[in-house]
């Protein structure tokens, strides 16, 4: 079994998923934001997109800038079919996992 | 001239310098275009900035933990402290205030080290030589505790000497552990990083 994704890294996964043919670094960030309710910083995003693309859970492939960045580049991001399996495990074990619990979980009294 | 809805051109370059090159322009410009289309407008050209530099800030362990990222900011920080020891021997040798030899002598070694680390990494002399050479790590370390120590106590400790000792702190640090032990990932030429 690979190693299981982290919450972080299934936040920046899901973000690619929904944001397909659109998503690079800026929009995956907002996604993240948006997904985890928090401010996230572009280093955390960069980061998680590197060692994803190292796993070999995605792809990126680099297109023309626009105006408004000066003429940068955008690196874009695919999530590949490995990602995707990773996607499902990690659902899996989260539902194996609380699938004896009543919802929402109580402590001990 | 900074362009009206730019971040600071310095802290661009200076970005743009730590980033490894295979995504440096996608990962600035997409900084520069949330700058421009969202952050600026909402929050106001100062602090904007220091947005921007929050986020540089946020990239930085990224940059030095990447394959030759380590290199190249002890690249950076190995040519400050040089530079300002030649600018402590200048300044001794011009006032010659009593004691001056033995001051310029210790310029000479904050100099000399960090002259010494430049050429290793660009001349690649072979692991071996560089996993010894890590040892000179402990030299800018002591230097820096002296200086820090030696002031601390005086009335008027000033404020050059903190920065120095912070960057000679940081060169041998990085001196220390990444000498020897990172995969050659730094050529002259243009600060390319070769894989």
């Amino acid at each position: 079994m690979a190693d299981l994704l982290g919450a972080f890294e299934q936040a920046v996964l899901l973000a690619i998923v929904r944001l397909g043919a659109n998503a690079y670094g800026r929009t995956v960030l907002h996604e993240a934001q948006a997904s985890l309710g928090r401010q996230v910083s572009a280093g955390a995003v960069y980061t998680t997109l590197d060692r994803l693309e190292q796993r070999g859970l995605v792809r990126s492939r680099q297109e023309e800038g626009t105006a408004a960045r000066g003429g940068r580049p955008r690196r874009y991001y695919t999530v590949v079919a490995e990602g995707v399996s990773a996607l499902n495990e990690a659902r899996d074990t989260l539902t194996r996992m609380w699938s004896s619990i009543q919802w929402p979980a109580e402590g001990v009294r | 001239m900074r362009e009206p809805d730019s971040p600071p051109r310095w802290a661009e370059t200076l970005l743009e310098a730590l980033l490894p090159c295979e995504d440096r322009h996608a990962v600035t410009g997409d900084l520069r275009e949330e700058y421009a289309e969202a952050v600026l407008p909402e929050l106001g050209r100062w602090r904007a900035d220091v947005w921007y530099l929050r986020q540089g800030l946020s990239l930085a362990p990224r940059s030095v933990l990447r394959e030759g990222g380590m290199r190249k900011v002890l690249l950076l920080v190995s040519v400050f402290s040089m530079a300002c020891g030649g600018w402590l021997i200048a300044m001794e040798l011009l006032l010659r205030h009593a004691g001056y030899a033995t001051r310029v002598a210790v310029d000479a070694s904050i100099s000399l080290v960090p002259l010494a680390t430049i050429l290793v990494i660009l001349l690649h002399p072979g692991v071996r030589i560089e996993r010894w050479f890590r040892l000179c790590g402990l030299v800018p370390i002591a230097i820096a505790m002296w200086a820090f120590v030696g002031n601390a106590r005086s009335a008027h400790f000033e404020g050059f000497v903190l920065i120095v000792c912070l960057a000679l702190t940081l060169q041998g640090v990085l001196l220390l552990v990444s000498l020897g032990k990172e995969p050659r990932g730094f050529r002259l030429g243009g600060m390319e990083e070769t894989r």
